[in-house]
Order: C-alpha cells, then structure tokens, then sequence
C-alpha cells in the first residue's frame, strides 16, 4: 500500500489536533488540549482504484519561543498549514513556517486551512491578505473541526495530489 | 567523551536502561527491520517482524530514512502505548539504530506548563482582540455622536427658522382678523390657536348701511395647511369675492363657498362654517351652518343669569360634496341679548380625568351673570382653561360674542 507522510503545521491553538482527530477518529471536543512534540497517525483511504495510507504528523504549534522543527518534514509528501480564522496573527506565522519549509524540504504540495469556519462572525483575517497569499500560489480551504465542514474533501484532495 | 572507568560507564548505562525503558530497532540500508529489542511493548510495539519494510510496521519512520543526519532526535513522540518517547536516530556501518527512551514523566510536566501558557496566551490575545474591537465600536460612536450633534444642530437651526415662519404666519393671520367693534354693535372675540397656526378664522363687516354680516370658519386639522384654507376662506367672505352671490343670504352664500372650496382641489381639507347677517332696522337674523356648532344667543342683560337658546341650523362642511345644500334659518334678537358664535373648540375640552365638557354645559356657562368691571370673554376663556387644566388646549379656541 501506498504511503504518503503529511504534517500539520501552524501556530499553537488553531486545530492541528483537532482536524486530525476529526478526520480519522471523528470527534471534536471544545476543550483546548495543547499538544507537546509529535502525534502520528494513520488514515486509510482510496485514491482511484488504491488505496492510501497517510501518515499524518500532528506536529506541536509554534509559538514565540518554540519554533516548528522543520527537520521533522523529511520525507513528508505534503502538508497542511493550518489557520485560525479569528486570530489574524496566525495566518503570518503560517507564512512564516511555509518559508522555513520551503527551505528546509522544497516546494511540495501543501493547503492552508482556515480553520474554525464555524466562528465566521468572529473571522479577523483580511481578505486582501488571503488575495495576496493566493497570488504567490498558496490554496486555501475554509475547515471547520467542530463541524467537519471541508475536513474529509481537504485531506482526500491532498491525497489524490500526492497519489499522482 | 568522558574518559571513565568501565564499571562507572557500564553503571550509567545501566542506570539509563532502567530510567528510560530502552528499546533499540535496526534497519539495514535497504530499509528492513532486522532487529529489534529491549521494552517494546512498553510502547505498543511489541508483534514486530523482522524482514520486512520498517515504515510498513513503524509509520513514524516514513520518508525518514534513508537518514539525512545522525544522530538525529525527535522529541516526545507519543507511542501507540500511549507513553511518549524520544526517538534517537544513528546512522552505523549501513544500518540505522532507532533507539525509544521513554520521557513520559517530562512530557507530562512540559504540556501542564505549556497548556497553562497557552491558555493565559489565547486569553490575553482575545482580551486584545476585544479591546481592540470595543475601540473601534468607541471610535464609530463617538464619531457617530459628532454627525448626531452635528445633524442636530442643523435641525435647530432649521426648527428655529420654522418657528420663526411660523411666528411671523400667526402675526399675518392675526393681523387678518378684525378688530374689536363697539358701535353701533359691540362685537369682541378671543382666539387661542392650538398650535402656533390654527385651523380657526373669522370675519364681520358690514354689507350695507343696514346689514352686518359675522362668520366663522373652523378648518379640519391644524397648521400652516389648514391656517391657508382658513385664511382664504375668510377672506372671500370679508371680500365678498363669489360671483353671482347674495352675501344678504346666509344659504346661498355656503353654497357658493362650497362649490368653491371642493377639498379635492384643496388639500383635501374641508371645513365647518357659521354665516350670519343682522338686519339692524329689524333685529332679524338670518344664518346658515355648514356643520358647525350651533350659535347661542342669550337674552337679557349681562348682570342677571340669561336666557340661552341654541340656534339650529344644518348642512353639511364646505368641501366636502358639490352636491350640498344649506338652509336659511332666522330669528329676532332681542335687547339686551349676546349672541355667541364659536368653534367646537370652545367647549371640547377634555378634563385631566379624561372626560369631556359638552356643549350644554358650555351652553350654561354663557348664560352665567358677568360681575361688573369682568370681561365675559376672558371668563369663558378662563373657565376653559380651568376645565381643561395645565398645558395648551388641545384644539383651536375661537369665541365671538356680539352684544345689543
């Protein structure tokens, strides 16, 4: 069976965990649980006629004085920088790993996910800023892991990306 | 490296092994598990198989190897066991040692102290994010509250403009109305406008050397609109101004007035009208009502208590229909007597307890005795006001009283 090593990246607090958990365990739970080093897991899924394995990195959010382990993507085939919509500052730092990954691993395909589309009333992130984003060639996709709204058709559309 | 003894070495070694659960894999360079060992069910991954993939049974090592870098680390790697390792890469003559050293104990102190870190950090970032929001929504009143204070004092000015037209409307109205007469007839009257243009007017002059005439308009509504009709009115009839019209007949001259003053063609306002003309050689009186209140006339002199009589007339408001008619109704006046015409407003007046003074008592009060020296006007007008308690009437209050 194919496998193909995605990893979560983004500031602490705007899902990483959440999203995974969703997608391949199907719960959410509001209560913020932070995440310390490296959660793997694996999620099964048919791309065509083969099926694939991801092997989702849950990788802990930056912060100021922690930043993302970029030596941890070796290998991964894609991933996911994920956003809170109501925090605008964690859209930047998304930028900023996204460089640093660049760097680090060269240009694979990767989504950045407006997470928590659930709060939409409370969405700080400018819409010329997200326009300016998908000028330089990043695609976004609005997730909510309290719902699952986009959760599921995001992971299978990076995954028939990666299947190729 | 630290140059110790055997035993000492072989002792932290041993120390190491007992502290952190040591557990070892071997990968060969063609990336199969070739062995594995020490406390691999204490991370859930006991079952392994020699000889196959490695990152087919372990998918933590998928695209790691080949190894970039050795030794290479990653921390607190939660184990399927639930335990978490730090897993510590060495690259060996073509194989790759994957060594597990449980740092549970330490990851668990590390997210207590990071979650509460966290928590206080998304707090204060949501604290600022609110602040931030209420000083906008501060800025947006505030500037709100300078175009309210701004728009306002523009509505002053207008209003105060308004007023002034108004003001200066009532002293034109005012000015139309006649002066108080005392010979041969003593005609006086008092007008109080509801609002500061009243729907009330009215005239007297005479016709001739020996009839005199006396109306009284009430338009519906009050304000400027109804002011304008009510002025006009009064004016065609001070002025004699309808054609083909006997100003001697009270009837014919309602007629007149109302094919003249169709409401359609008028703002569709109508209007009520008393006229009456006195023949003064006779002392007859002849008048017509287009649905207004009927005059009283009280026989006997102003010292005594009165004798009052309504004075009936009907027909309906001028404006209203081209098809009206009006009647011509008459009587002699004796002397003394007072007749009194004058606006529904005179005696509609409503009491602070909601009820409402009614014609016959109005009617009542006019044939009350006047104390010499006492205006009878300035009572009526005053006992309105009393029945009517603090504030301004509620309608137009126009009374004329003619004295023989």
């Amino acid at each position: 069976m194919m496998q193909k090593k995605i990893c979560l990246l983004g500031a602490f607090g705007v899902g990483k965990t959440s999203l995974v958990r969703r997608y391949v365990h199907t719960i959410f739970s509001d209560a913020y649980l932070t995440t310390v080093g490296v959660k793997i897991d694996k999620k099964v899924l048919t791309v065509g006629a083969e099926e694939v394995a991801l092997i989702l990195w849950d990788i802990a959010g930056e912060d100021e004085v922690a930043a993302v382990r970029v030596s941890y993507l070796r290998g991964a085939a894609g991933y996911l920088l994920v956003v809170d919509g109501t925090r605008p500052e964690t859209l930047e730092t998304a930028a900023s790993i996204q460089s640093r990954v660049n760097a680090e691993i060269g240009a694979v395909p990767f989504f950045a996910l407006l997470n928590k589309a659930d709060l939409q009333e409370d969405w700080a992130i400018p819409p010329e800023r997200i326009a300016a984003l998908e000028a330089a060639g990043w695609t976004f996709r609005r997730t909510s892991a309290k719902t699952g709204d986009g959760v599921e058709e995001t992971f299978a559309e990076l995954a028939a990306q990666l299947a190729r | 490296m630290l140059d110790l003894p055997p035993r000492i070495s072989d002792s932290l070694l041993m120390l190491l092994h007992a502290q952190r659960v040591l557990a070892h894999l071997v990968i060969d360079d063609a990336q199969n598990l070739v062995q594995a060992g020490g406390h691999l069910e204490h991370y859930g991954l006991d079952g392994l198989q020699s000889g196959g993939p490695a990152s087919d049974q372990i998918p933590f090592l998928e695209g790691l190897l080949p190894l970039v870098e050795t030794p290479f680390l990653i921390r607190s790697m939660e184990m399927p066991s639930g335990r978490v390792a730090d897993i510590h890469f060495f690259a060996d003559d073509g194989t790759v040692w994957v060594l597990l050293l449980d740092v549970t104990a330490e990851y668990e102190e590390a997210r207590l102290v990071q979650q509460k870190a966290y928590d206080m950090t998304l707090l204060s970032q949501r604290e600022a994010r609110l602040i931030a929001q209420l000083e906008s929504a501060n800025q947006e009143l505030t500037r709100a509250h300078g175009e309210l204070a701004a728009s306002r004092e523009t509505l002053q000015l207008t209003h105060d403009r308004l007023q002034q037209e108004l003001r200066d409307a009532e002293r034109y109205v005012r000015a139309m109305l006649p002066a108080p007469v005392s010979e041969p007839l003593a005609v006086d009257w008092r007008f109080v406008p509801s609002t500061e243009l009243g729907g009330d007017s009215f005239g007297y002059h005479w016709i001739d050397d020996e009839h005199f005439a006396l109306y009284l308009i009430d338009v519906c509504g009050h304000g400027v609109g109804s002011a304008l009709l009510s002025v006009a009115v009064a004016d065609t009839l001070r002025s004699e101004a309808l054609a083909r019209t006997d100003f001697h007949n009270p009837a014919e001259v309602l007629a007149a007035l109302n094919l003249a003053y169709q409401m359609e063609s008028h703002g569709e306002l109508f209007c009520t009208v008393w006229y009456g003309v006195y023949h003064r050689a006779t002392g007859r009186l002849r008048y017509a009502s287009a649905g207004h209140p009927p005059a009283i006339l009280v026989s006997g002199p102003c010292d005594a208590i009165g004798d009052g009589l309504p004075l009936p007339a009907s027909g309906p408001c001028v404006g209203i229909s081209p098809a009206a008619r009006y009647q011509d109704e008459q009587c002699m006046l004796p002397s003394p007597a007072r007749l009194f015409v004058f606006s529904d407003g005179a005696y509609e007046i409503t009491r602070p307890d909601g009820s409402m003074l009614d014609y016959a008592a109005f009617a009542e009060i006019l044939t009350r005795p006047v104390r010499e020296g006492q205006s009878e006007l300035d009572g009526v007008l005053e006992y309105a006001r009393n029945v009517h308690g603090p504030g301004a009437l509620e309608d137009d209050f126009t009374i004329i009283r003619m004295a023989l």
